[in-house]
């Protein structure tokens, strides 16, 4: 008897991951938040740990209006050239 | 047949090759039927289009959705061949960006795919939009909403407790799907308000978390009626912005439509009384300042009352329409997954292409 396999296999993507920052030290924070419960108080504690350890500083909040999909790429786009790195949650 | 098909040779021995699914993870706890390779070309035969075309994309993976592997799945379903176009309708709309069907599945929401089905092809295929509308022993009704749940498992790989994370499921998950019953129907079909030419059908897909029964055998007037629907929507689990799906029973049809009522005045009387008041939602603690913004700002639909949360944001937000059996005062509430908008229901034509680029 032949079967047919009723999977995929999953595409070739070349994915590349941003390079990593020196120091954390003064960089600017991007918070990305994405609408849920929370979700933006956790993560200004989060961000405050590092303004306190590194010095660094919230330069601007980001809002997700659907946290299952992706943030718009625009969004990233902008975060990229306002910000060094995001903070980003939450989970439930 | 797409270049990546591949072929597990079995013994030929039907209980064998059953385990063998099982024992490749194919199933979804069930049995399924050997995906045949001559099973599966006859379930091919009812699409035009050449075998590797891509239906669906998982945004989050970019795994693909070939008719290929859609008709493997339809075959495990246990489908006939003439329910393929059916399915792969239904993909074409759960693809949409507005779907969101990863959001949807991966949720600790729960939520499970429903298909509605309207027009002729539901009682071409044979579906039940009848007696025991939402439960076992309809092949088309059965195996259509099992094959969405075995193509998001063995295709997209949404695996519960590695990529769906939700807390408690929900039946729905075996199989959700209906036919929107004609027979007795005083208001248009589905199909017909979504615009499709006549003749067309169309399914929905809709992310539903959990089917709510409503009651109601005492009340013999529309509002009495509308307002049991409008209760269970509103209750404290359920109220979000989300869309809502309402099948009426023909005995509740008999009393809303009887008297005159059109569907826009049903949706409207179940938006306007499918609400909770803000002091209620602070009380369970469901109560967002941005959702209430959102209900009641500059685009604020007409019939939202000040300090109170409805059910969505206006009144098409809610599908409603008939389905069951002749007897008893039982309809349905099916609300829209976890919290609000997260996905909103799509349709297609079945069948046909309405917009070919």
């Amino acid at each position: 008897m032949q079967l047919y396999d009723p999977t995929t296999s999953a595409p070739q993507r070349n994915l590349s991951r941003a390079a990593p920052l020196a120091s954390l030290d003064g960089k600017r924070i991007g918070i990305l938040e994405n609408g849920k419960l929370n979700a933006t108080e956790m993560l200004h504690e989060v961000a405050l740990l590092f303004e306190e350890r590194h010095g660094c500083k919230v330069g601007a909040v980001y809002c997700k209006l659907n946290a299952s999909a992706p943030a718009p790429a625009a969004m990233l786009v902008k975060a990229g050239q306002e910000v060094d790195f995001l903070i980003t949650g939450l989970g439930d | 047949m797409p270049r990546d098909a591949r072929i597990h040779e079995v013994p030929d021995d039907l209980l064998a090759a059953i385990d063998y699914c099982y024992g490749q993870g194919w199933t979804d706890g069930l049995p399924v039927v050997p995906p045949t390779v001559e099973r599966v070309h006859a379930t091919l035969a009812y699409e035009g289009r050449p075998p590797e075309t891509v239906i669906a994309t998982h945004a989050a993976t970019g795994l693909e959705l070939s008719v290929h592997a859609a008709a493997v799945n339809a075959v495990m379903a246990g489908c006939l061949p003439q329910y393929f176009p059916v399915l792969v309708a239904a993909f074409e709309a759960m693809d949409k960006p507005d779907f969101n069907f990863h959001g949807s599945t991966a949720s600790t929401g729960g939520s499970a795919p429903l298909l509605i089905v309207s027009g002729a092809v539901a009682d071409d295929i044979g579906m039940n939009a009848d007696v025991n509308l939402f439960g076992p022993g309809n092949r088309a009704n059965a195996t259509l909403g099992r094959a969405v749940r075995l193509i998001l498992r063995n295709v997209f790989q949404m695996i519960p407790g590695i990529s769906d994370k939700s807390t408690q499921g929900n039946p729905g998950k075996y199989s959700f799907c209906i036919a929107e019953r004609m027979r007795g129907n005083p208001w248009p079909l589905i199909c017909e308000t979504q615009g499709y030419p006549k003749g067309v059908s169309s399914v929905t897909v809709f992310a539903a978390g959990g089917f709510c029964n409503v009651e109601n055998h005492g009340g013999n007037t529309p509002e009495q009626v509308l307002s049991s629907v409008a209760d269970a929507m509103a209750n404290y689990g359920c109220i979000t912005l989300g869309q809502s799906v309402v099948v009426l029973s023909p005995e509740h049809m008999r009393i809303v439509a009887g008297a005159g009522w059109s569907r826009e005045e049903a949706q409207a009387y179940l938006f306007t009384h499918a609400k909770r008041s803000v002091e209620g939602m602070k009380s369970v603690g469901k109560y967002r300042g941005s959702e209430y913004d959102k209900q009641h700002g500059a685009s604020a639909n007409a019939l939202v009352e000040s300090g109170y949360v409805h059910r969505g944001l206006a009144p098409d937000d809610i599908l409603i329409t008939l389905g069951g059996g002749d007897a008893g005062g039982h309809s349905c509430f099916i609300p829209s997954w976890s919290r609000g908008r997260g996905s909103i229901m799509q349709h297609g034509p079945i069948g046909v292409c309405i917009d070919c680029r």
